[in-house]
């Protein structure tokens, strides 16, 4: 096997999900409904330019985004979108020192007071939060 | 100037970015649901939004707040990835280059759809 420098995984260490807990599993999924969402609004700007071309290229276009592809994609951006906002939200109180516990000696087993259940909960409550907001997405884009 | 800024200070323009982005994008999502959303997605429909100087504004706004967050994330998931002076910098320079270019080609459509010139 292959020596590693300095103990670098590289991607493969970074989108490890099964180490670490849930907080790991969170950073995988911002980052990967970051890339995904920084893709959808670089396609979004492309697709509405086809305004330009007047009413033809428009409906042309749309027609490409109104089907059940484009459905199922835009259920996935919305599950993206309200993710990445709820556990950004998170992120950022946990930036600012929200939640996070107070610092005292590091005593073994060494529990790290940032990982509390409040955040915990927070990451949870994104995943249930995205799940919901689909759902609804699709019921609005099928006209229920 | 982009390798002078201090992280702390980029991080502070990337959540102030986020927040901005959530609170005028959640205006642009009601608006699809104002109507129908296939009835919202019409060509006249959209032309209208577009001609209304108020909302063309805050599309612009939109853009420009989402393309420096979106460009600024994936500046920071590049640098976690690999680290060295010439790397951080290319990435930095790059990301900054295509944020400006998605923002002229996005403000191109906004302004020529606002001034009628279709």
């Amino acid at each position: 096997m292959k020596p590693q420098d300095e103990n670098k995984e590289g991607i493969g260490g970074m989108i490890n999900p099964r180490r670490y807990g849930i907080e790991r599993v969170a950073y995988l999924l911002m980052r990967l409904s970051g890339l995904g969402l920084l893709a959808y609004f670089i396609g979004h700007i492309y697709e509405t330019s086809s305004i330009l071309k007047g009413q033809v290229g428009w409906n042309e276009f749309l027609d490409l985004t109104q089907t059940n592809e484009g459905h199922a994609l835009l259920a996935i951006v919305i599950a993206m979108c309200v993710f990445h906002t709820v556990n950004g939200i998170r992120v950022m109180l946990g930036h600012g020192g929200v939640g996070v516990g107070k610092p005292s000696r590091p005593d073994y087993p060494y529990d790290p007071a940032s990982q509390n259940m409040k955040h915990k909960i927070g990451i949870y409550s994104a995943i249930v939060l995205a799940a919901i907001a689909m759902m609804y997405g699709l019921a609005v884009m099928y006209g229920e | 100037m982009v390798n002078k800024m201090r992280e702390s200070t980029i991080m502070k323009i990337h959540y102030g970015t986020a927040l901005g982005a959530v609170a005028l994008v959640a205006v642009h999502i009601l608006m699809r649901l104002t109507q129908s959303f296939a009835e919202s997605l019409e060509y006249t429909n959209v032309i209208a939004n577009y001609q209304f100087l108020p909302y063309a504004g805050m599309l612009e706004i939109i853009l420009i707040l989402l393309s420096i967050h979106g460009f600024n994330g994936l500046r920071v998931i590049l640098l976690e990835l690999k680290q060295g002076p010439r790397y951080e910098k290319a990435v930095s320079y790059g990301c900054v280059a295509a944020m400006m270019g998605l923002i002229a080609y996005g403000s191109r459509t906004i302004i020529m759809v606002n001034m009628g010139m279709l």
